[in-house]
């Protein structure tokens, strides 16, 4: 069973055809990078996956659940808002400007949601949402504001706040791209203990030594479509495509 | 009696007025406020309808004069069904002075929680958050330091606006004022009067700018 399987998908923005036939699955455990130029459809793929968009045709599936409206034989059952909500708590996803809540303390940062949501206790949440936080390395930062943070360790409660709910999914969407060069080490250290844990993820990245190291398959995206996938090795030592081969050679 | 004396004299009478004014504003924002919160919801929310009535009302209440929109409550209303008579001068007044200034709070709401970066809904979406637990867990809160010198301002209006009540024959302290004015024939009744409404005013900017130092921490 895939974790996550994407099937021949569309999506549009008015006009402009943005995803053309995009077709994919990701395995427990795995981590796959997308990689592509500006423009390609990296963001608009990987926001799919979280509803954050919503795609013009096609399927996506989280573990089992169709993440849209299915046919019954003839009839179309409406996918409720509150199934919609419990598939996409299997997703937890990183953006790349972090949007960490500015009126909370990191701590509250991590239990909102957990409390809120899924209904723990604030005893509880803390609890855990303390155990998370030093596990990115913020343990002496729990009652700051975000404000006070630097953006690598606001990108590292980011990732916190996301895994607070527990996914079995992580999205990464150009998680270091905002970052200063010399901040960009402590949140792809996080992201590489994280995939060593089990966690599958799927990465949008422009830091190729980082996909080539900790991903087991890579996707190379062009103008809205899959243009090679295999392994890092495969892609970055010998790409196929004529594409893959011009834009390494722009990035590397 | 010296100037000084005769301005006493009349303190008396013109701080039990202020009341009147002070208690009509408080009571017309307070009211205004929870009417605008919705009345903003609605001008952004998926509904087209929603949107729609909510823009009328909006459009309606800062459209046509505030004296007008108390007289029609206080005069008009009762001739056209007797059951819509509100025998109440203070009544009639706060409910026109509540409407209008939801209006007028309904468009600072919706700016400021427009202005909040859309990524803080995304982010709260992706946490699996509902539409309204986003409002009024992140982006609500969020406006809210955005919201408190706006609305300080509204105040402010609405303090000096409420003199108009004198024309429904409510005594506030412009009322008040004027009825000094004419018994007495002396010009110095405004001087005290406008005393009160300065002091009004600084106390209520003094409070609104420690609040928006309150609400400011995290930043
Ligand atoms: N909300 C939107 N409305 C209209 N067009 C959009 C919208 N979001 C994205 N696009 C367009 O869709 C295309 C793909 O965008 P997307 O953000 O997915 O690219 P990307 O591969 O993530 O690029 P980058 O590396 O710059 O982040 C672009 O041409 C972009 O302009
Ligand atoms: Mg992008």
């Amino acid at each position: 069973m895939s974790m996550i399987k994407v099937e021949n998908v569309y999506k549009n923005f008015g006009t402009l055809e943005v995803l053309k036939d995009v077709s994919f699955t990701v395995e427990a455990g795995e981590v796959v990078c997308i990689i592509g130029p500006s423009g390609a459809g990296k963001s608009t793929i990987l926001r799919s996956l979280n509803h954050l968009e919503k795609i013009t045709s096609g399927k996506i599936w989280i573990e089992n659940d169709l993440l849209d409206d299915r046919k019954d034989g003839v009839n179309l059952v409406k996918l409720s808002s509150a199934e919609r909500a419990s598939i996409l708590l299997k997703t937890g996803m990183v953006f790349q400007r972090f949007n960490l809540f500015p009126h909370k303390t990191v701590l509250e940062n991590v239990t909102l949601s957990p409390i809120h949501v899924k209904g723990l206790t604030k005893d509880k949440a803390e609890t855990l949402a303390k155990d998370i936080i030093s596990r990115v390395g913020l343990a002496d930062k729990i009652n700051e504001y975000p404000s006070r943070l630097s953006g690598g360790q606001q990108q590292r409660v980011a990732i916190a706040r996301a895994l607070a709910m527990e996914p079995e999914i992580m999205l990464f969407d150009e998680p270091t791209s905002a970052l200063d060069p010399e901040l960009v080490g402590e949140v792809l250290n996080v992201m590489k203990k994280l995939a060593e844990s089990g966690m599958t993820m799927i990465v949008v990245t422009h830091e190729m030594s980082f996909a080539r190291e900790v991903a087991d398959r890579i996707l190379f995206m062009f103008d809205g479509s899959i243009c090679e996938e295999g392994k890092p090795d495969e892609i970055f030592n010998n790409p196929k495509n004529e594409r893959t081969r011009n834009f390494l050679k722009s990035v590397l | 009696m010296n100037m000084f004396e005769k301005m006493l004299s009349w303190m008396p009478a013109l701080l039990r007025a202020t009341g009147v004014t002070i208690s009509l504003t408080a009571l017309s924002v307070s009211c205004g406020l929870i009417l605008s919160l919705f009345l903003a919801l609605g001008k952004i929310s998926k509904s087209k309808v929603v949107q729609k009535l909510c823009g009328a009302y909006i459009y309606f209440f800062r459209g046509t004069p505030l004296l007008m929109q108390l007289f029609f409550i206080y005069y008009a209303l009762p001739q056209l069904h007797s059951a819509l008579t509100i025998s109440s001068r203070f009544t009639a007044a706060w409910i026109a002075y509540s409407l209008n200034s939801a209006a007028y709070l309904a468009e600072i709401i919706r700016a400021a929680i427009q202005s909040i970066d859309k990524g803080q809904l995304e982010a709260s979406r992706a946490l699996g958050m509902s539409y309204g637990k986003a409002m009024r867990l992140v982006i609500i809160p969020q406006s809210i330091r955005r919201l408190i010198p706006p609305i300080g301002n509204e105040f402010i209006m609405i303090i000096k606006d409420t003199s108009l009540v004198s024309s429904i024959a409510l005594v506030d302290l412009m009322k008040k004022t004027s009825q000094i004015q004419s018994s007495t024939a002396s010009p110095l009744v405004y001087l005290p009067s406008m005393a009160i409404y300065l002091t009004i005013t600084a106390v209520l900017t003094w409070v609104f700018n420690c609040l928006e130092k309150k609400f400011s921490i995290y930043e």
